[in-house]
């Protein structure tokens, strides 16, 4: 049985992180994506790390291989006419095509939607700038999920009250803004069966990440109430919700037993500590929370994270460790689904990435692959896609389009 | 753009976003409901801080667009008006928790596309588990690398697990409709929210097997050479965001940084213009020092004490930086570039009460997102929805009514 998107034909123009994860959304789900690169301007997330073994190298990083799983690989000059006309020509096979150029650079290239969906009416071609294409202070500002993060209201409620905020882990909102990114992508690939119509799609990575935040921006707009960091883990109207601190070297469980059963199996397992009559009540837990807190921490403390999650496991609790990258590596969940696929490889030798973040029951996916190396597929491409000859091919070559 | 396709959800924390962004995207969505509310109606926070089943914002939030229906779950009657639904609409959301999803036990229509969502893997070692927005969220990788050392790692006030959880059951489900679209045939999907989650834990987990140590919690800071080089700094009214970075690519952000503020005459113009994109391997052959950096660090809060959050995002737009302002809710909310590019959509929370909301996730070239209709209060559609789609008279509607099926 086919995958989902089995013979739907992908363009991938983008690079670092947002564009590339929204492809790999749809390689996953049996898209063919054709990535395109230069060897004379190399995805810049090649140089991030980690790197296998930690030496860097552009074919060596796994946060590259991670984000470009399952793709095939042109090698263009985009910049050369002959590049330019290859790009058309992909433009013409494609269903999709996605790219995350600074705004207004695309169409100083001619190759922009208006271009490209003359050639091919069909195209839906979606674009994932930091602040989208439209607006005082869209064009010419390219940016990172960090900066996207600071300007959709998340980074601001990230930290402690009484210090600077943190943020989130990383560039946030490049892994934020593919899902809205996807589903509009799907849904005017839907549309189109219908219509014929292709579709131009704008998302700006800044705005994906207020959607994820949309209950703090409600509170804002209806209450008036700019929401603050608040450091604590857990709700405020729930006790105990919360980290509590472990044996070892910073880690530490996570615990949701504020629900009357989940409250009464903790008292048990805890014993003593938590018999106190004012913790019968939720009004008498909410009101002595730094007590309950101080006790669970206390019981926590001197315990291994995994075994404090076992032990409230075992009689239905909301716990898990926080874990860390190790944790995941090793998660017994983890390992029984096969999130994460191995491969050996030339250049990395034995390496992992994760596999995808869906199930179908009748429509299996496609084994996940590494990402292509810059070039890998330049040829069969052209060949199979383009429908050039070996004699036009090395012609290009010689030009130096195909670097 | 999904005009033709109809939703139904039985509401969870987890289904509501995957909903809401059917429901953008133009689909009759439908959410079930027991009879006491969806428990996203006992979500805070609450209009003007009063609860109630009508009042929680969160709900407000996520369920734009859609139409509700009560049915007890568990009665006979309710499981055959449940069947009958399933076999009008295309797409349907559940979730799982201590590892039962209300549609394990249904025999699903053949041209159905069901999403079901669960905290973990649904047959791995923790199918069972129970489960919470915040416990999924610790499972994630994220907390775990996120925060001050010295403090408890660090969660989103607002839950995420539900909102990442959410968009990739929305994904799956419109990828179960791609399939559907070809051959006619619908199927079950899932969704792990743990697995979604990770997303926000970036490629950090894939460090250790790649023969690197594991990365610690750092405060989102880094340092070098015994520097610590921030990633926030205060400003005149807040705080704003600034990645230095060194490399080929990024590093050259770096130079036009570090010249800005040595045209403003917060740093001295020698280490401006010291060449940042070589500056790791510089400072190992010693042609540069600890010192510059500290410089540079110390020249950059000067240069952001004396701007605005606006002064400085315009500076920084000019000049291609990887940094921008921090902005909270209501400089999302006053922002002209999200206004004038018309982000913002009016919605009702209350009567009388409308407030303009970022609804529109995506610009489409022919096709806009709109609020059709504000999130429905509970059993607001229970009898047209009865009535039009299984065809039940109003006066059996009312027999459902008075034995509490409905």
């Amino acid at each position: 049985m086919p995958a989902p998107l089995d013979g739907i034909h992908v363009l991938d123009l983008s690079w670092v992180m947002v564009g590339p994860v929204s492809g790999r959304y749809l390689a996953d789900l049996g898209a063919d994506v054709i990535k395109v690169e230069s060897s004379r301007r190399i995805d810049p997330v090649r140089t991030l790390g980690p790197f296998k073994d930690g030496k860097s190298a552009p074919e060596r990083s796994v946060s590259y291989h991670n984000l470009n799983a399952g793709k095939r690989c042109i090698a263009l000059d985009i910049r050369k006419p002959e590049g330019r006309e290859l790009v058309m020509r992909l433009a013409q096979w494609a269903d999709v095509a996605i790219e995350s150029f600074t705004p207004g650079v695309l169409d100083e290239l001619r190759l922009g939607y208006r271009e490209l969906s003359t050639r091919n009416p069909r195209l839906i071609m979606a674009s994932t700038a930091i602040l989208g294409q439209t607006g005082p202070d869209a064009k010419g500002t390219s940016g990172v999920g960090t900066m996207g993060a600071a300007m959709s209201g998340a980074t601001h409620q990230f930290g402690w009250p009484d210090r600077p905020p943190c943020g989130p882990f990383g560039p946030w909102t490049d892994g934020v803004a593919p899902r809205f990114i996807v589903a509009s992508i799907l849904a005017a690939l839907h549309r189109r069966t219908r219509t014929g119509e292709g579709c131009y799609i704008d998302v700006a990575q800044a705005e994906a990440g207020v959607q994820f935040m949309m209950p703090a921006f409600y509170e804002f707009a209806a209450n008036g109430k700019i929401p603050e960091r608040r450091g604590v883990a857990g709700s405020p109207l729930r006790v105990p919700e919360g980290v509590y601190r472990c044996a070892g070297d910073d880690r530490w469980v996570a615990i949701s037993a504020s629900d009357s059963a989940h409250w009464g199996a903790l008292r048990n397992i805890i014993g003593r500590a938590l018999r106190d009559v004012r913790f019968d009540t939720v009004l008498g837990r909410f009101r002595t929370r730094g007590a309950i807190d101080t006790a669970i921490s206390e019981w926590t403390l001197e315990k291994e994270s995994d075994a404090v999650e076992a032990t409230l496991q075992s009689v239905g609790i909301p716990a898990h460790i926080v874990s860390r990258g190790l944790d995941l590596n090793r998660d017994t969940d983890l390992v029984h689904i096969g999130h994460f696929k191995k491969f050996t490889d030339a250049v990395l030798g034995d390496a992992e990435i994760e596999g995808p973040r869906s199930g179908f029951d009748r429509t299996p996916l496609p084994d996940t692959r590494r990402g292509p190396r810059i070039g890998e597929h330049t040829n069969e491409i052209l060949e199979t896609v383009c429908h050039l000859s070996k004699d036009e091919i090395a012609k290009l070559a010689q030009a130096g389009v195909l670097a | 753009m999904l005009s033709d396709i109809r939703v139904l959800e039985i509401s969870a924390p987890e289904t509501m976003q995957a909903g809401s962004v059917l429901a953008a995207l133009g689909a009759d969505v439908v959410v079930v409901e027991p009879l006491t509310g969806a428990p996203g109606r006992r979500m805070e926070p609450f209009l003007d801080e009063i609860p109630g089943i009508e009042r929680s914002l969160t709900w407000h939030a996520m369920n734009r667009n859609k139409r509700a229906i009560t049915l007890d779950m568990h009665s006979a009657d309710s499981r055959e008006l449940l069947a009958g639904l399933l076999a009008k609409f295309d797409i349907a959301f559940d979730a799982a928790s201590n590892g039962l999803a209300p549609l394990d036990d249904f025999t699903l229509p053949e041209k159905l596309v069901r999403i079901r969502i669960a905290p973990f893997g649904p047959d791995g070692p923790k199918g069972g588990y129970a489960s919470s927005d915040l416990t999924v969220m610790a499972a994630s990788g994220a907390p775990g690398v996120t925060g001050d050392p010295d403090r408890a790692p660090l969660f989103f006030p607002v839950p995420q697990s539900m909102m990442e959880a959410g968009s990739d059951a929305a994904i799956a489900a419109l990828a179960g409709l791609a399939a559907r679209d070809c051959d006619g045939r619908g199927q079950s999907g899932r969704v792990s929210a743990r697995i979604s989650a990770m997303m926000s834990a970036m490629s950090q987990h894939l460090a250790p097997p790649a023969g690197n140590s594991e990365i610690k919690r750092s405060s989102g800071t880094f340092a070098i050479a015994g520097v610590q080089v921030p990633g926030m700094y205060e400003c005149a009214d807040g705080f704003v965001m600034i990645s230095v970075a060194f490399g080929p690519v990024f590093g050259q952000m770096t130079n036009r940084l570090a010249k800005w503020a040595a045209d403003e005459n917060h740093l001295a113009r020698n280490v401006a213009e010291i060449s940042w994109p070589s500056f790791i391997s510089d400072l190992q052959q010693k042609k540069v020092s600890s010192a510059d950096l500290h410089a540079l660090v110390e020249g950059l809060k000067s240069l952001t004490r004396n701007k605005t959050k606006a002064a400085f995002g315009a500076g920084a737009r000019k000049l291609g930086l990887l940094a921008s302002p921090v902005f909270s809710m209501k400089d999302v909310a006053e922002s002209s570039q999200y206004r004038e590019r018309g982000l913002f959509t009016r919605v009702s929370v209350a009567q009388g009460r409308a407030i303009d909301v970022p609804s529109r996730f995506a610009q489409f070239s022919n096709f806009a997102i709109e609020s059709r209709r504000p999130a429905p209060i509970l059993s607001e559609h229970t009898v047209e929805i009865l009535e039009n789609d299984l065809g039940l008279s109003r006066i059996e509607i009312q027999a459902l009514f008075v034995h509490g099926v409905i």
